[in-house]
Order: C-alpha cells, then structure tokens, then sequence
C-alpha cells in the first residue's frame, strides 16, 4: 500500500465570480522512503497541491489516503494531530514564529504534543548544531538571516522525526550555494531517517537529482 | 455568480405582505384602543426604546394579553378579537414577506469537471441543526429553572421531610444560594454536554432553546406578580421563591437577574463544551497554549502591573507625571553613559543602545495596559462603592436593632395581660437572649409652646436593657432607673429662682409612689425618656415637664371625647445616632403606658436573638412554641422590611451600573483581542499548520484575554481593598448635619468582593469568545498567504 496516495482531487478558486481550476481531478501514489521532485510553471498550482496533500487546504472533491486511512474524513482534532505527527512543512518563505527564539520555534511541534520540554529542548538543540546554527539558538527570526532561518524552518519539519516532508520551493530566495546546501540536507534526511519528501522547486537541474520527478500542468500531475 | 449568495426579491410579494402586516398591526392598535390601554402599551414601548430594561416591560404588556384571553370568559378584556385577527394578520404578512424572497436558482452553467468525484468528506457530514443539541440547550435551561425553584422551596422548607420533625430548615438566603449553585452547574453541565456532543456551538439551537424553554419561566413568575388571578393560583406553591425575590423590593428584577444568570452559565458550559471537546476529543490541558499566549500578551510583568496600580490608586495624572520625570531621567543617565562607554568602545555603545531600543512599547502594550486598567478600574469601583453600601447597611442595620427588637410577639387583635406566661414560654426557645414586654402608640408631646408628634413606648427598665441599647444610649445626666423612682428626678430649678409660669394641673395626679407634693413645679411627676433631637425640638432638659396628649384611651369630657392629657418629668435624654429614633421616640414606664392607653398589658414582647440573620427561623419557632393563632411573631426583617429591601434594591442597581464600567472594560478586551487576531492571523496559520487544533488557537486567544481579566480583576481587587482599608483607618469625614454619621462607613464582605473579581473575570472570558473563535477560523491557507 502507497504511503500517501491521493484520488481524483479537485481544486478551484472563485474570485470575482470567475472559477479558476488549480487541480483537475489529480491521482498519484507516493511510496515510502520516496524523494519526488514537483516542478511547474508560476501558477501552476504546486503549492495548492502541496497544501492539499498537507491538509492544510480543503479540496472541493477527492480523496487523500495515509497508509490506507482516509484524512479528510478524520475530524479536526485527528487532523491537527496527523499534521502534527506525521507531515513537516517547509515553506517558500520560512514562517517562524517572531515571539520565539529559533530554539523554541523547533521545539514548537514537540511542544504542541505537550512532550517534556527538556527532552524536546535536547533534540532541538542537536537539530540545530545539525543545520549548523549552534550559535543561533537564542535568536529570535528577526534577528537571523533568511538562509539561517529557512535551515531553522527545517529543522522545525523535522524534530517530529515526521513521515512525510513536505518543502514548497525551499530555497527560492537563498543563493545557489546555500540552497544547494539545503538541499543536500533534504537528501540526508531522506536516506538516512527514511523521511518520505514532495519537493516542490523551479531549479530544473536540482529537480533531475531527485529519483521520482512529477510535473503539474493544466492541473494534472505527470510523471516527468 | 457561483460563490456569491444570490438573492431573488418578488417585490409584489413583498408589498402584498408588508400590507397585510400593516393591517395587522392597526388592528392590533383597534384592540388597545378599544381596551383603553393606549397609554400604559404607548408608556411600556418608548421605555423600550429607550433602553434595555423597558424591553422587560413591553414583553409583560404583550404577555398580559394572551393569558388574560386564557383566563376564564368573564374576565375577558374588550377587543379580543381584534387582538386575535390582528396578530394573525401580522403573522400572515411577515410569511407573505418571507416568501417573497427567494434563493437564486442554480447557475445553469453546465456541470464542473468535478462532477461525480467524492465530495470533501466533511462537507458531506455537515448538519446545520440537531434536536439533541436543542434538546441539551432548551432541557437544560429548563432544567436549570426548575431546579433551582424546586430545591430552593426544598431546602428551605425543612427538607420536605416531615418525619424529622421541625427541622426548618435552611436560611432562606442560604438554600438559596445553595440552589442556585446547583442550578448554575445544571445550566454549565447542560451546555457542556451539548456543545461536546455536537462539536459545535450551534447558537441557532442554543436560541431556540433559551427563548422557547427558558423564557417561559421568568415570564411567568413575572406575570405573576401582575395578574392577581396567577398570584392565587400558583404564589402559595411558590411563596418559598416569591418571599427571597420580596426581600429585593422588586421581585421582578429578582427572577430576570438570577435567568440571566442561569443564560450565562448555559453560555459559558456551551463555550468550555465547544472548545474541550469541540475538536473532536476531550482536552482540558492548558500548558502550552498558555505558553504561546503569555508570549503573544505580556500582562504580567511588573512594569505593567505596577503601572496599573498606581494608576487605580492614585488616579491617571500623578503617576503619569512620575513616570514621566522617571523616564527623562533615565533617558538622560542612559545617554551620558552610552556616549561614554562608545567613547572607548563603539561596539558596547551599540549593544547598550539596542537594548535600550528592545523596551520600547508596542500599540498592542499599550492597548493590553488599557484593557487590564479598564477591568481594573471596574471591579475597584464595585468593591469600593459596594463596600461602603455595606457599610451603610451594617451602620442602618445595628441602629435600627439598636433601637427596637429583634423579634416581636403580639397578638392579632387586643393586649397581652398573660404576657409572663409567654415570657416563660419564649424563654424555652434556643436562641432567644432577652426578651421584654412593651407598648407603642402614637401621641403628641407638648413643652411649652413646641409640639411634637411621636411614639411613646411603655418599657419594662428592668428587661429592657436586655433587647434595646437603650441603657448604653443614655446620655450623662439621665437616669434609666428614675423611670421607677421618678421622686428621685430633680427638677429643674430655674436660674434666678423665680417659679415657672406653669398653668396649675387640674387633673388628679395620681403618684405611684404615695408622697404628696408640696408645689406644681415640684410634685412628682413620671419619669419619660427622651431622644436627643426630640429633646432639642421641645426644648427641655432633664427635669423638665412634657405634657403627652394620647389619641387613645380618650376620656369622656363635659364636649364629648377628649384626648387623655398627662404630665410627664424628663428623666433622661438617650442618643441612637439615628436621627428617626432619636426625634420621634420617647420611654415611659409600662405602668404608666398601661394606665396612659387605658390597656390592661403590653401590646408586644420584644425578643432579641443570639444571632440577628438568624432572626426570621427563631421567629417561626417562638411562633409555633406559643401555638400560632392567637399569637403572632415577627422578625426585624419582617417590620422594617421596607428600608432594607430599599437598601438591597439600592445596592443591586449600583452594583449593576457599575458593572456597566466592567462592561465596557470588556469592550476593550474585544478590541485588543481582535486586534491580535488579526496581528497573529500569520501565526494562526503556522500553528495550525504544526499541528495545533481549532480548540487549541481558541484557548490560547481565550488565554490571552482571561490573562487580561485576571490581572485586572486582581489588581482592582487590590486597590479597591487598599482603598476601603484607607477609608477605614483614616476615613473620610462626612457633613455630620446631612448624614448623622461622622464618617464614610465601609464594611468589606468578602462574599460580595470576591464576587466582582469572579464577575470581572466571567465577564472577560465572555468577551474573549468570539474573538477567539475568530481567530480558530482562520483557514491555515489564508493566514500563509497573508503577507
Ligand atoms: N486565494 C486565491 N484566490 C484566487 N486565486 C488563487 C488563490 N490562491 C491561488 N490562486 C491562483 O491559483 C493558481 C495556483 O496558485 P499556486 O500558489 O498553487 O501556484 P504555484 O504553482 O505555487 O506558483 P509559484 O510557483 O509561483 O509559487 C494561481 O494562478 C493563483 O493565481
Ligand atoms: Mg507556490
């Protein structure tokens, strides 16, 4: 059985009494331990995917299974919770929390599963030294750059040590060397925690590194 | 044309309609016209526009009508009928309205891709309505209701268990409070229950519920206190719950407040129900979403609160004038030493200057710091002005039991000669302390030219001192024992010797004590005892003669009945400290009222209890120790029900307009709630986002603004007591000629103080609701675009 699999979703938006169709009737199966690439014209509709397959955002139709459970039929406590548990988010731009250092910012999943706060402190901590800002620990985001602060958001995806990762063009603001640093990590922790990751990038050589590559057009996702 | 909700209007249903209504309503004005009722429906209407309360009112007119038409046909009022077509005619017009506003129909564009595929699964759960759910809200607060009337008349009826004697029962007060504790947790539990279990706040059926079930109950006790023909039927059943209500003056604001109570709790429960369990699972845990809300608002840090307080104690422009000179101070050292230290490093000039910058205040600092000053300018008022009620009240209170008894016996019609039997017999009961018998009747006093209407009592000298403060009033002087031995009264000599130019009596002195008199001036006279400002009108002093002239025990004269007229021999001249008792009442000796009224006893036994608010079960039992009719037994709280009831009355209403104040406190709560909604809409979506529920993001804003509550409650309870206490020690002087009290009184209650912290911080937690919810709703999308 796929580990995520999703079945004929429909998306669309309406503005100005105009429906925009963003996702047509999408149906992919996402293997265990996969590291997939989405690449896709601006405007696509890769992060609205993205956002569906994080049950961040509602489809107007279809199905999303993990591991054979339907998601959306869950209520919205079980729904938190999965987020919580089993999907990491990395966004195009890095939204931590301003109020809290980038310690507590990747303690925060932890923190919302009431786990015992030095224990969460403790792997945060190694987290961090892992993306290389042992020195950063007691900054708030304001006070880091956006490439410290998108390796902070990371390692927030990751504390939960969480099934799937999903990254929404990660390194679209940073400079080449620090995104493909990124990236590497993306890779590490693809193989060596067996996190299942959905990529989403406009960077056509990176996506060709990845083993299972997807593109979306017209609002179909083909393999590419 | 898809996503917006279109409306379709048939305007000739609409017209049509509103005609009909029309001609509803003027029949309905036929038939107040027709009842001649113009004025009161005109008078209850413009109250209810002009405020809340009247709404009341107008709901008692409009109610009168339907169950006066249900009563029997003779006390039908004219123009039923017109009431009857016309609201039909009203009710038809709205329908007519109603159906002339339609939904647009469905756009006829052809079928969306979609079409077939599995809808998002929990729009195919969605329910908009559920009859457990109304079930839940309307039972319960009907249930509430009912408890709360069943268990008050049970508690204090004597537990209803005849079996266990004359157990009595509890206090009324007390089984009311009781009761309505129970109540109040049936209403919470209720909401809780049906918010949980419907997942949802669902107010359309929490409104149904409150107005179909809930309603009724006020409405009828309401009108109950209107229609005398209701009274009869259903007061006796329910004189348990009437009697508490009386004790207010107003019964009618009595019932409304305790609903409204009863409403609130539902509230609450639904709320608290919603957000444990609304998500899906029962979660009370508190830890990190205050975690996250401490962050969001800091309202408990010291500056802020200390700020706060000295603004409630010392009003807003002392403190503001020393922070003021506090931070240009330091601004200036902080300067001098920054310029200093980057003269020998730039690098630690830099850091100082940073966090120089990082204790700059944010909008929403200062919008918190008014928010936790507005809660905290609200409950110290409350305490503060509710403590000084009390204050009055005790003062009012221990002059009035300072001047007459606690417990009065008498008997319905006539005297009682067989008193010392009686006396025996009350003694047996608990919690009688003294007891004494006594006379009141109306008279005039005369001393030379000034007259005076007052109360003359007939005392026992021996007993009295053991129900009436009256020993401890006398003033120096005076002597309550000359009462019995009025030879020893000296009387008083004039200056130069020279005889008063008193009119010789010609009635027959009659002298208890056997010794004939030499002069008029001189004779022995019966002692009487006067209040100060009684003394002051007549103008006499100790010693001096007053004439009484008594209504009652008329003699029959040479022109008919004329008024018993008897000489009288100040003894002494007491001093209550109110000036009612201390201008209209005067002592005799109960022989001489016996003789003076022509009456062959006392007309009352005055008791004085152990404890004073225990007074009305002590009452009851001397009553049924003297076998009830003929006898009759009365507590304080009985006869001098008027003032108190006033008094309470006096303080509910202060206590409600000053509640205004929280009210409005609360106003702000919203503001600065809703405005870190919005300000966090992003953070909203990000937590979300990690994994935080809808019930989570509604207790951490719940959380932010309780935290706001709590530390202005808390620091209103601070200042407010700080303040009673400087009342109390130091005091405030009052014009002694208005108030006849030295000082401003202050009594604090501990109950009534807690109680507006508990309202204060109810008050904010309501007020934190719905922007609470609105910031659950914010879908995690949405808050991630926001930028
Ligand atoms: N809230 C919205 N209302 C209306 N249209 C929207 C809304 N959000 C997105 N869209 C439209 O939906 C389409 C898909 O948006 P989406 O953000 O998924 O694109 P994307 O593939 O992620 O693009 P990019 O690579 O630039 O991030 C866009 O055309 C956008 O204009
Ligand atoms: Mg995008």
């Amino acid at each position: 059985m796929a580990l995520l699999s999703i079945h004929n979703v429909f998306k669309s938006y309406f503005l100005h009494g105009k429906r925009i169709d963003v996702l047509r009737g999408v149906s992919l199966d996402i293997e265990k331990g996969e590291l997939v690439s989405l690449i896709g014209a601006s405007g696509a509709g890769k992060s609205t995917f993205l956002h569906v397959l994080g049950t961040l955002d509602i489809p107007a139709a279809g199905e999303l299974r993990f591991e054979g459970r339907n998601v959306f039929a869950m209520n919205d406590a079980e729904i938190a919770d999965f987020r919580n548990r089993t999907i990491g988010f990395v966004f195009q731009s890095h939204y931590l929390l301003p109020e809290f250092t980038a310690l507590e910012n990747v303690a925060m999943p932890a923190l919302i599963q009431r786990r015992d706060r030095t224990e969460t402190y403790a792997s945060a901590r190694e987290l961090l030294e892992r993306v290389g800002l042992g020195s950063r620990m007691e900054h708030r985001p304001g006070e880091l750059s956006g490439g410290e602060a998108q390796r902070v958001a990371l390692a927030r995806a990751l504390v939960l040590k969480p099934a799937v990762l999903l990254a929404d063009e990660p390194t679209g603001n940073l400079d080449p060397a620090t995104g493909e640093g990124i990236h590497q990590l993306l890779r590490e922790v693809n193989r060596d925690l067996g996190i299942t990751a959905v990529v989403v990038t406009h960077n056509e050589v990176l996506a060709r590194s990845m083993p299972r590559r997807l593109r979306l057009v017209a609002g179909q996702v083909t393999e590419a | 044309m898809n996503a917006e909700r279109q409306t379709v209007y048939r305007w000739s249903l609409i017209w049509s309609g509103a005609l009909v209504a029309l001609v509803g309503a003027v029949l309905l004005g036929l038939a107040i016209t027709r009842a001649d009722a113009w004025a009161r429906v005109a008078g209850t209407l413009g109250l209810s526009t002009l405020s809340w309360g009247g709404l009341l009112q107008a709901l008692n007119a409009l109610g009168l009508m339907p169950v006066q038409s249900a009563l029997p046909a003779a006390v039908k009022p004219v123009g039923t009928e017109y009431v009857i077509a016309g609201a039909a005619a009203w009710l038809v017009g709205w329908v007519v309205i109603a159906s002339g506003i339609r939904r647009a129909p469905v756009s006829s564009e052809g079928p969306s891709p979609a079409a077939g595929a599995t809808l998002y699964p929990r729009l195919a759960q969605y329910r908009d309505f559920y009859w457990s759910t109304l079930g839940a809200y309307g039972g319960g607060i009907l249930l509430a209701e009912l408890v709360l009337i069943l268990l008050q008349t049970f508690l204090s009826s004597g537990g209803g268990s005849a079996a266990a004697g004359e157990s009595s029962g509890l206090a009324p007060t007390v089984a009311f409070a009781v009761s309505l504790v129970v109540a109040s947790l049936v209403a919470f539990a209720c909401g809780f229950v049906g918010a949980s279990r419907a997942r949802r706040v669902a107010m359309p059926e929490a409104t149904i519920g409150v107005i179909y079930l809930g309603l009724p109950v006020p409405i009828l006790l309401t009108l109950m206190e209107q229609l005398p023909d209701l009274q009869l039927s259903l007061g006796y059943r329910l004189r348990e719950v009437t009697y508490l209500a009386d004790m207010l003056g107003r019964p009618v604001i009595g019932y409304w407040l305790v609903f409204s109570l009863l409403v609130l709790m539902l509230v609450l429960g639904i709320n608290t129900g919603f957000i444990a369990a609304g998500s899906g699972r029962l979660d009370l845990r508190l830890g990190f979403e205050l975690f996250v809300a401490r962050r969001h608002v800091g309202v408990f840090r010291p500056s802020l609160l200390l700020g706060t307080l000295a603004v409630l104690m010392f009003g807003i422009i002392p403190p503001l004038i020393v922070y003021g000179i506090i931070r240009a101070v330091e601004a200036a050292v902080e300067r001098t030493r920054i310029r200093s230290l980057g003269l020998q490093d730039p690098l630690a000039a830099a850091s100082a200057l940073n966090r120089l910058k990082l204790r700059e205040q944010s909008p929403t600092m200062m919008m918190t710091a008014l928010s936790v000053g507005g809660v905290g300018v609200g409950v110290m008022a409350l305490i503060i002005v509710l403590s000084v009620m009390s204050g009055f009240e005790e003062d009012l209170q221990k002059k009035i039991l300072g001047a007459h008894s606690h417990v009065v016996v008498s008997k319905y019609a006539g005297q009682l000669p067989e008193y010392k039997r009686l006396m025996e017999q009350i003694a047996k009961v608990p919690g009688v302390e003294g007891q004494t018998p006594s006379i009141d009747n109306p008279v005039m006093v005369l001393a030379d030219d000034e007259v005076q209407g007052i109360v003359l009592k007939g005392i026992d000298p021996e007993t009295v001192g053991s129900v009436l403060d009256l020993r401890q009033n006398m003033q120096p002087g005076g002597n309550l024992d000359h009462l019995e031995q009025p030879q020893k009264i000296a009387p008083r000599r004039t200056m130069f010797g020279k005889q008063p130019d008193e009119p010789e009596e010609e009635e027959v002195e009659d002298p208890i004590i056997g010794k004939s008199t030499t002069s008029a001036s001189d004779k022995v006279l019966p002692g009487i005892i006067l209040g100060r400002e009684l003394a002051a009108i007549l103008r006499v002093v100790v010693g001096d003669r007053v004439n009484v002239i008594s209504p009652q025990g008329a003699e029959l004269g040479p022109a008919g009945l004329i008024p018993k007229s008897r000489a009288f021999r100040v003894a002494g001249i007491f001093y209550s400290g109110m000036y009612e008792y201390d201008a209209k009442f005067a002592y005799i000796l109960l022989a001489e009222a016996q003789k003076l009224f022509g009456t062959d006893g006392p007309s009352g036994i005055e008791l004085k209890v152990a404890d004073v608010d225990d007074a009305r079960r002590i009452s009851q039992a001397v009553s049924r120790e003297l076998g009830g009719y003929p006898y009759r037994s009365r507590d304080w709280g009985e006869i001098h029900r008027n003032i108190f009831s006033a008094l309470r009355l006096e303080k509910l209403v202060m206590g409600i307009i000053l509640s205004i104040i929280i009210v409005v406190a609360a106003g702000l709560i919203v503001a600065t709630v809703i405005m870190l909604v919005l300000e966090k809409r992003k953070e909203i979506a990000v937590l979300k986002a990690l994994g935080v529920s809808d019930g989570g993001i509604v207790k951490i804003f719940l959380a932010e603004g309780l935290q706001i509550g709590v530390a202005g409650g808390l620091l209103g309870l601070l200042s407010g007591l700080a303040w009673c206490y400087f009342i109390l020690k130091v005091g405030i002087k009052l014009d002694p000629s208005v108030y006849y009290i030295p000082a401003l009184p202050v009594k604090i209650e501990p109950v009534q103080t807690a109680l507006a912290v508990v309202i204060a911080v109810l008050v904010t937690y309501l007020a934190s609701i719905y922007p609470a919810l609105k910031a659950s709703s914010v879908e995690p999308v949405e808050g991630l675009k926001a930028e």
